[in-house]
């Protein structure tokens, strides 16, 4: 509840559309049917841009004669307003569910099975993107836009230390905060000690796995050594910084941090920089982006791959006229019309061209294709990030000096106890 | 001399520290509400809002539905608090003036009822009103609200008819009043400054209430103002100033309320705390 | 308001005995309307508090008793769990940990918010009439702030880098607080839950017991007085055993309420560092609807019952006993 969720677009969670209202009666396709009749769509509030909104209602009243009437949820309680909602006789048509939770939902018996329309129109959505709206090998969701991490820096302050080349690994990123450290006022990096998805980024950099499975339960896997080094890279990052320890990316907000320009760079995701204009729009030229480096300079660093899935309620009245809704949200116009207004990572290689332009999205680029992934897919792992979140405190112990195989200790049975609790 | 002095002036000092301590952080509210965002989140705190704007009330009062939600809640509130007054007169009139069968079991229901857990409760009133098919309405709202204020109105209630003197109501049926005449024209006038004392302290429960509504209300011209305030902190951090331009307007009902009845309200608690 | 009840009563009492008669019993005719009476007019006070208390408390009852997940709820599948539940909740440690900083929370908190309440409430006696209905006015401000906003106001209050508390702490000199982390440790986190829930509570007794030392004859003082008590002598002597069901009742409310205090430690930080200052409510919260384990969070939720029930039977045991004697 709470905002605990906050940070990631990913937990972002749970878009779910409803298509309330409608008498239910025929299910039966073709457009005629679906004249006058209205489709209610469940968004996450600052999900739906403006632009393709319009564009999105505009195509579907066009093509079946309905509207779409687009509710904006709040994060307060989302997840138990979305259960409950689900679980009532006219249900949402539509949601968003964030990509680490659709297993969850998936699993639960609340989604409706989308394999046709997936092979209709998303022959060539990119695995990494598709795999998270999946569960049991079915397509339960539809992959609606996500994104990953990039650094967000001001250039004004990069200049005066007299930096003149991006950073291409580590070793000349963490250069690179020293030398603004020394010769500006400036703080290097502000990162809070519980951004948990620049973490998991972290993770997948190292290769290693949060859960593993003891026989047929997963338990915790966060003593392994290489989340520890992931953990240990983190708490390098964090030394540039006098960021709180135990406060995540969005209390307060770190974009309002550094629109104040004091801040060489934060971790950020690419709608943080219109934030920071909005903030403070006299910082709008000094912002810049590029990929996190990685320990070489042919991979860049790994990265979560945050981001929400579009689903059909199983019990809703309208699912013949959601899925022709979903046949237009996620056509590749408006598709495209994503890519290019949020700056998400292009779904397609055709969209890449819609990135172009867009600085953010560029950055975001080459982490997406080569080394992106996502939390464990498995519906358990759903309840781990519940607020509190155990990592988060593993996170917080660590930073405070204490050693990561013990500090995993701490949260181990908690984790456990979320991973195997009864469904 | 020196002495008498001091005991003169260290009342007054504590008064006015106390004072400060305590209405601060109404005054930060008030004044965060104010502030551009420049001067809200900064490392050296911005103590008056020298550039005071309205951006935040445009911003809170132009969210959708707000003066629907303004109507709900007035409407909710007032309800449950008028019902749960109606029904606890009754009640408390019964148990402080009538001695009868069974009296000892209800006071201690009605105690105990005090305890109830509501935050944990939500989900079986939301099976309940959901199996009932009375999602999305105001009605079971208001009757829920209504039975989170009600034990405490009737205790409290209990002791304030207790305290009217019975000599009072007897004389009265001398003169040829029945009992209910004599509730009706003497003790309920006695009454009024207690019923609203007691009715502020279920203002304030039905006005702030959130997780109950947040389940059984989900249409979005059916919510109340707690859902409104709560959208002002959002995935990409809190919109400080919103929210306390929010939390302005949320609370001025209240302390307009509490300003009015003020000295009523605080005599009347009392009255019923002692006998009670 | 007592006093102008009193007011009242003197006004209106030179009409007892106005007509020259004395009282008479009841007539016989109303005798059995009389005996129904109470409970008619009990009735809508009952049967509200069966159905939309009592009713919801059978269902969570049930609840307690079923597997009811994210699963369950959506598909409306009933799956029961005996009392696997209830064993595995008193079989954990964490339940009884819980348990016990609960009662050491509500302890100290109710303690502080007595104590100072009181004080505060001798305060306002003794203040001349301008400097009283300045408190006062701080006092009802106070009072009346939404909880939501009073929650949110000290989380930022007590922010480590942006909060008010911190700067002033360090523009007094108290340089290592200046980036302080409140809510980093257990003991910390419960001290500003604390401030906050103490800041919140404190108008409620001290306006009430001012209220309630009014009502007070003066004479009771003057002849104290006369004896030579002193502050506290008078305070022992005459205000406490007059208002002895005052306070009783008092901290009867302030232990519910506290034990019962939500928002405030759940916005602070959300039961954190670690769950460390989980009281059961937010305890039953996390593991029930937080998780949605809605069976666990039932049971928890019942047994948080049993708890408050035990540390206030003294007070329930009382009151019912003095029952017996009134009327």
């Amino acid at each position: 509840m709470k905002r605990g969720l906050i940070a990631a677009t990913a937990v972002a969670g749970m878009l779910v559309s409803v298509a309330a209202c409608g008498s239910g009666d025929s299910k039966t396709a073709g457009a005629s049917d679906f004249k006058g009749k209205k489709l209610i769509v469940w968004v996450m509030d600052g999900s739906n841009p403006a632009q393709w909104t319009k564009q999105v209602s505009e195509d579907f009243k066009k093509k079946t004669g309905a509207t779409v009437e687009f509710r904006i949820q709040q994060w307060n309680g989302i997840q138990q307003k979305l259960t409950t909602a689900l679980s009532e006789s006219s249900p949402p048509d539509v949601v968003e569910i964030g990509n680490t939770q659709t297993a969850a939902y998936a699993k639960a018996g609340a989604l409706a099975d989308l394999g046709d329309l997936k092979k209709e129109i998303g022959a060539d959505w990119t695995d990494s993107f598709n795999k998270a709206a999946m569960a049991d090998g079915k397509q339960y969701a539809l992959p609606w836009y996500a994104g990953n991490r990039v650094v967000m820096y001001n250039k004004k302050i990069w200049a005066q230390a007299g930096i003149k080349e991006l950073p291409k690994t580590r070793a000349e990123l963490f250069k690179a905060f020293d030398t603004i450290k020394q010769k500006t006022e400036a703080e290097p990096l502000y990162l809070p000690g519980q951004n948990w998805y620049f973490f998991d980024g972290l993770t997948i950099g190292t290769g290693a796995d949060l859960v593993k499975k003891e026989g047929s339960k997963w338990v915790s896997n966060l003593g392994d050594p290489k989340v520890s080094k992931a953990m240990d890279i983190y708490k390098q990052y964090q030394a540039f910084s006098t960021a709180p320890k135990n406060k995540d990316e969005a209390t307060p907000q770190q974009a309002e941090i550094f629109s104040k320009g004091k801040t060489g760079a934060i971790i950020a995701m690419g709608y943080e920089g219109p934030t920071a204009v909005k903030a403070n729009p006299a910082i709008k030229d000094d912002i810049g982006f590029f990929p996190i480096p990685g320990e070489t300079a042919d991979k860049p660093e790994g990265v979560f791959l945050g981001g929400s899935n579009l689903a059909v309620a199983g019990g809703g009245q309208n699912q013949e006229l959601a899925k022709e809704f979903l046949k237009v949200a996620l056509s590749k116009k408006n598709d495209a019309q994503m890519v290019k207004e949020v700056g998400w990572s292009p779904k397609s290689p055709d969209l890449a061209s819609a990135a172009k332009g867009n600085p953010a999205a560029e950055a975001a680029a080459p982490g997406a294709a080569k080394s992106s992934g996502t939390t464990p897919l498995i519906p358990e792992w759903a309840q781990v990030e519940n607020t509190p979140n155990p990592i988060k405190a593993y996170m917080t112990a660590v930073l405070n000096g204490k050693a990561p195989a013990d500090a995993a200790k701490d949260v181990e049975g908690e984790i456990n106890k979320r991973l195997a609790q009864k469904q | 001399m020196n002495r008498s002095l001091l005991g003169r002036i260290w009342p007054n000092a504590t008064a006015i520290v106390l004072a400060l301590g305590f209405v601060f952080p109404v005054y930060w509210m008030f004044t965060t509400a104010f502030k551009p965002n420049s001067d809200i989140i900064t490392e050296d705190p911005v103590w008056f809002p020298f550039h005071g704007t309205f951006e935040h009330f445009t911003t809170a009062v132009n969210a959708p539905n707000f003066w629907t939600l303004v109507g709900n809640s007035v409407t909710v509130t007032v309800l449950a608090v008028g019902l749960s007054l109606l029904i606890a007169l009754c009640g408390s009139f019964a148990i402080a003036r009538m001695r009868f069968k069974g009296r000892k079991g209800i006071i201690l229901t009605f105690m105990v009822a005090q305890m109830a857990p509501w935050e944990v409760l939500v989900i079986s009133v939301y099976m309940i009103v959901r199996d009932a098919d009375m999602l999305n309405s105001l009605v079971p709202l208001t009757f829920f609200y209504m039975l989170m204020v009600l034990p405490f109105t009737l205790l409290t209630l209990r002791g304030y008819v207790a305290a009217v003197p019975k000599e009072l109501e007897e004389s009265a049926m001398v003169d040829g009043c029945t009992r209910r005449q004599a509730f009706v024209k003497i003790i309920f006038p006695l009454l009024a400054p207690g019923l609203m004392a007691t009715s502020l302290f279920g203002f304030i429960t039905a006005w702030n209430e959130f997780p109950l509504v947040l389940v059984l209300n989900k249409e979005p011209d059916k919510g109340t103002l707690p859902l409104w305030l709560s959208q002002f902190q959002s995935q990409f951090g809190d919109d400080w100033g919103a929210t306390m331009a929010a939390a302005s307007i949320f609370a001025v009902p209240i302390l307009v309320l509490f300003l009015f009845l003020q000295r009523k309200a605080v005599s009347g608690l009392t009255a019923g705390a002692v006998k009670g | 308001m007592s006093v102008q009840i009193e007011d009242a009563v003197r006004d209106s009492a030179p009409r007892i005995g106005k007509g020259g008669a004395p009282p008479s019993r009841r007539g016989r005719k109303t005798g059995r309307a009389a005996r129904s009476a109470p409970y008619l007019l009990l009735i809508p006070a009952l049967a509200a508090t069966a159905v939309f208390l009592g009713w919801p408390m059978v269902r969570n009852l049930i609840i307690s008793f079923q597997n009811l997940n994210m699963k369950q709820l959506i598909q409306h599948l009933t799956e029961w769990r005996g009392f696997d539940n209830y064993a595995e909740i008193l079989g954990g440690e964490q339940f009884w940990r819980v348990t016990l900083r609960t009662v050491v929370f509500t302890a100290v908190n109710v303690t502080l918010i007595m104590v100072l309440g009181v004080l505060i409430g001798l305060l306002l006696a003794k203040l001349g009439k301008k400097m009283r209905l300045t408190l006062s006015v701080a006092l009802v401000l106070t009072w009346a702030m939404p909880a939501i906003a009073a929650t949110t106001v000290f989380q930022w209050l007590f922010d480590a880098r942006y909060g008010v508390v911190n700067w002033v702490l360090d523009a007094l000199g108290w340089h290592s607080m200046a980036r302080f982390d409140w809510v980093g440790s257990q003991l910390s986190t419960f001290f500003v839950i604390t401030v906050l829930i103490v800041w919140q509570s404190l108008p409620f007794v001290a306006l009430n017991l001012y209220a309630a030392t009014t009502t007070i004859p003066k004479e009771l003082y003057e002849a104290a007085r006369m004896d030579g008590a002193g502050t506290w002598k008078v305070f022992t002597s005459v205000t406490f055993p007059f208002l002895k069901p005052f306070f009783l009742a008092t901290t009867f409310l302030e232990v519910i309420w506290v034990f019962k205090a939500f928002p405030q430690i759940f916005a602070i930080n959300e039961g954190g560092p670690d769950r460390l200052t989980e009281t059961l409510p937010i305890y039953a919260f996390t593991e029930g609807v937080g998780n949605l384990h809605f069976g666990m969070g039932a049971a928890i939720s019942l047994l948080t019952i049993v708890v408050l029930l035990a540390m206030t039977a003294y007070y329930l045991r009382l009151t019912l006993k003095q029952e017996e004697d009134e009327l």
